[in-house]
């Protein structure tokens, strides 16, 4: 066996046969999925925000509170409306229809799930039991000095219940006042709903005062457009914007967040087996066999072959379920999102990004390696690097909501943030010449990086060349 | 050609710093040959040299009759000075994956692992990993997986350091064995009595330069001889033989009797010595000519300072 397979080989075994790996294996979708989901488990389980409402008016005070009650209704209903979506998409009519119909927000959930439970009773299993943002207790004081010990935490409702905000509509000549009273400085969203509904009884007060009907106002609220998005680009079709054209950029987002993730776990691996190297000192016992040349190929073919078993199971679990996702959710978004991860555009950016982006970080992280001579150097190095190297995942925010503005597409070609780049841009139309002159660019930066890496490399390993006699002190040898 | 090894001109520098300067000799096919050297000599750095690992700043190398070329080094088994191996790997493992790279096919190597095992008493642990081993157990096993693929070379650096008396004996064993099957043997070592033990010849370095190189007879010929004495009762053996032109120095007392070193230089030797005793009429109880050492040898070639370790 040629010695760079045999290097490789020793390599892929001794990462493969260390428990950890298999640790990641398996926790690495695990966490991916807690990491996705844990924001909607956990809005789900906090229980409801308690707030209290006073005005100078009583009129104001239901005004307040119907508009949180309109809003936990809506709440509701958007919740339900997302989970047919990806479970249940032909019992979506049926089910808004009964949520619709039905008098008080309880009543409107246990319809529709009535309605599912007639079209689409697979769909009953996880259907969600949704519970209201907030909750409007009745004020344990009638003012806002009353109301400070209970939203101090000095004292709690008659329930046991902490009061999270209180809002005081105030009147007087002008124009309504809200105050909004709360320990919670960043959340001022209650503000705003109140916002939205003193305007509303404002405009009733204004309508009536011309002695029109106040309740005009409400009527002339639910006014509101449709809109219809519109892509066009000829590959586009029918040119309207759905979900199905939009899934691709979801997949592509999330398959950038897995490339990024997946090429430095794999480089940093390559960083750390070269560092086990020297502080074991068998290099100098593999020198005489191998050149530092074919060392530094074997070890980036062996962690290439540790990444590919990590992506072949990632890849046969992932695609396995997103494949029973199409198949079995069809049109839903679920259903919609999953084929979209089997474009080829979308594939061949993978691919090409992956082995480029691979070889490029794989070569930076092993001569980087070969100049520590501990985990602790490396990682006072890797510091700033690091932040060099987070900067694709910095602008992946910006690229989703514009993938072609003007500085991801300059972005696009800088060779180190490209793999990840070209795979957000995939699906806003980027053309396969594009593709190609990426791959290309990033084809000859892999050399010269290989090329720059095997001269520190060897200068690393073989001479001692070491952070520390690059600033100054020349390693010593007897 | 006859020598297995040659070296000519051989120079070595790091930055500023001179390693090694205008070094040459020949190690003869067959030969245990012997680097010696205090720490920092410039012993290792030659060695890395001869394996091909650091390149020289000038000079040439001769490994087996030709150039330095991957087919030779295949031919070569080396155990560097600051060893180490996979410590996850199995000292089977460990030793097969080493001659494998010297291309022993897998079969071969794995065989050939397990033999040189059990026949150096490790067979018990050939399947725990380096890690689990004693310090000296995973030496031993790096020594084997030096020689696993039958080199016709082998070059090891201070291959007795971290070895205790008993160890060090059975890897002088094992070096002789290697040397009976016809193998050449090249080693490094600062401690001059394993030289003196195993060497054919000796290559002796002092600040990256060589001091001498030939045989062990040869390099103690270079050595003063001196005799050992011993007088009864309380004779001054120093004052008597002052005048006579002798360099004595009294080593203490030794049942009873006054015990003294006489360093024969200067064309005196020990029947000079031993005559002068007799005119003097010393109560002589001892006389011994007294072996020298390869120390005093390599003391007498480049002085005192250097040969405990002068090089900066």
């Amino acid at each position: 066996m040629h010695p760079v397979l045999l290097v490789a080989r020793r390599d892929y075994f001794a990462y493969v046969g260390a428990w950890g790996f298999w640790v990641s294996l398996v926790t690495a979708p695990l966490l991916l999925a807690a990491l996705m989901f844990a924001p909607v488990l956990l809005a789900r389980a906090e229980p409801p925000r308690v707030l209290a409402v006073v005005a100078d008016r009583a009129e104001d005070a239901a005004s307040v509170t119907e508009a949180f009650s309109a809003r936990a209704l809506a709440d509701a209903r958007g919740e339900i409306e997302a989970y047919l979506d990806t479970t249940a998409p032909a019992a979506v009519a049926a089910a808004l229809a009964a949520f619709d119909a039905a008098p008080d927000r309880a009543a409107a959930i246990a319809a529709a799930r009535a309605a599912v439970a007639a079209s689409a009773p697979h769909a009953l299993r996880a259907f969600p039991q949704p519970s209201p943002r907030y909750f409007i207790a009745a004020a344990p004081a009638p003012d806002i000095n009353g109301l400070k010990p209970y939203l101090g935490g000095a004292r709690t409702l008659p329930d046991g219940s902490a009061l999270f905000g209180a809002l005081y509509i105030r009147r007087g000549s002008a124009a309504p006042l809200i105050e909004y009273w709360s320990v919670n400085l960043q959340h001022d969203e209650p503000s705003e709903i109140a916002r939205r509904a003193m305007r509303l009884e404002m405009q009733r007060e204004a309508l009536a005062a011309q002695g029109l009907d106040p309740a005009e106002a409400d009527r002339l609220a639910e006014f509101s457009p449709a809109i219809v998005q519109f892509d066009p680009r000829p590959s586009a079709g029918e040119g309207q914007v759905t979900l199905r054209q939009r899934a691709p950029f979801f997949a592509a987002i999330a398959l950038a967040f897995v490339l990024w993730s997946v090429v430095f776990s794999v480089a940093n691996m390559l960083l750390s087996g070269v560092i086990e190297e020297k502080s074991n000192k068998i290099l100098d016992t593999l020198l005489t066999s191998v050149t530092p040349l074919e060392l530094l190929f074997g070890k980036l073919l062996g962690v290439a072959a540790v990444s590919a078993t990590l992506f072949l199971f990632w890849g046969a679990l992932g695609g396995g379920l997103l494949s029973m996702a199409a198949s079995q959710m069809g049109e839903s978004m679920l259903g919609q999102v999953a084929s979209a991860f089997i474009d080829p555009r979308l594939i061949a950016a993978f691919g090409i990004g992956f082995v480029a982006g691979y070889l490029m970080y794989g070569a930076i992280f092993l001569a980087l390696g070969s100049l520590c001579e501990s985990i602790q150097e490396a990682q006072t190095l890797l510091g700033p690097v690091a932040l060099v190297l987070a900067m694709p995942m910095l602008l992946i925010g910006p690229a989703m909501d514009n993938p072609n503005a003007p500085i991801i597409e300059a972005a696009s070609w800088i060779p180190l943030f490209t793999p990840f780049l070209m795979l957000v841009r995939a699906p806003a139309g980027l053309a396969w010449t594009e593709i190609a002159g990426m791959g290309a660019m990033m084809l000859v930066t892999v050399v010269i990086l290989l090329l720059l890496a095997a001269r520190v490399f060897q200068a690393g390993i073989v001479n001692q060349l070491s952070m520390s006699s690059l600033f100054g002190r020349r390693a010593r040898k007897g | 050609m006859n020598a297995a090894l040659e070296a000519e001109g051989l120079v070595k520098r790091y930055g500023a710093r001179t390693a090694v300067q205008d070094l040459s000799f020949e190690v003869p096919r067959g030969a245990i040959y012997g680097v010696l050297g205090p720490n920092g000599a410039g012993k290792s750095s030659t060695l890395r040299m001869l394996v091909g690992v650091l390149k020289p700043s000038a000079g040439r190398i001769a490994i087996l009759g030709g150039p330095i070329t991957r087919a030779s080094l295949k031919r070569v088994g080396y155990l560097p000075e600051e060893r180490g191996l996979y410590r996850s790997m199995s000292a089977r493992g460990a030793i097969a994956y080493l001659a494998r790279l010297k291309g022993m096919p897998a079969s071969i190597a794995f065989k050939r692992a397990d033999a040189l095992l059990d026949s150096h008493g490790l067979g018990a642990v050939r399947r725990k990993k380096i890690k689990t081993l004693s310090k000296g157990m995973a030496q031993k096993v790096q020594v084997l997986a030096a020689i696993a693929h039958e080199p016709d070379l082998i070059i090891f650096d201070e291959p007795f350091s971290g070895l205790d008396p008993v160890n060090q004996r059975v890897l002088e064993d094992t070096i002789r064995a290697q040397a009976t099957a016809g193998r050449t043997i090249l080693f490094s070592t600062h401690v001059m009595e394993h030289a003196e033990r195993l060497c054919d010849r000796i290559l002796l370095i002092a600040q990256g330069r060589k001091a001498f190189e030939g045989s062990v007879a040869q390099a103690l010929a270079l050595a003063p001889s001196a005799a050992v004495l011993e007088t009864e009762g309380d004779f001054d053996l120093a004052a008597a033989l002052a005048s006579r032109g002798f360099n004595i120095t009294p080593e203490g007392a030794e049942h009873g009797n006054r015990r003294w070193r006489v360093r024969l230089e200067n064309g005196l030797g020990s029947r000079q010595l031993l005559s002068a005793c007799v005119e003097l009429g010393a109560p002589l109880s001892l006389f011994e000519p007294a072996r020298a050492s390869l120390h005093e040898a390599f003391v007498a070639l480049v002085g005192d300072k250097i040969a405990v370790g002068g090089e900066s």
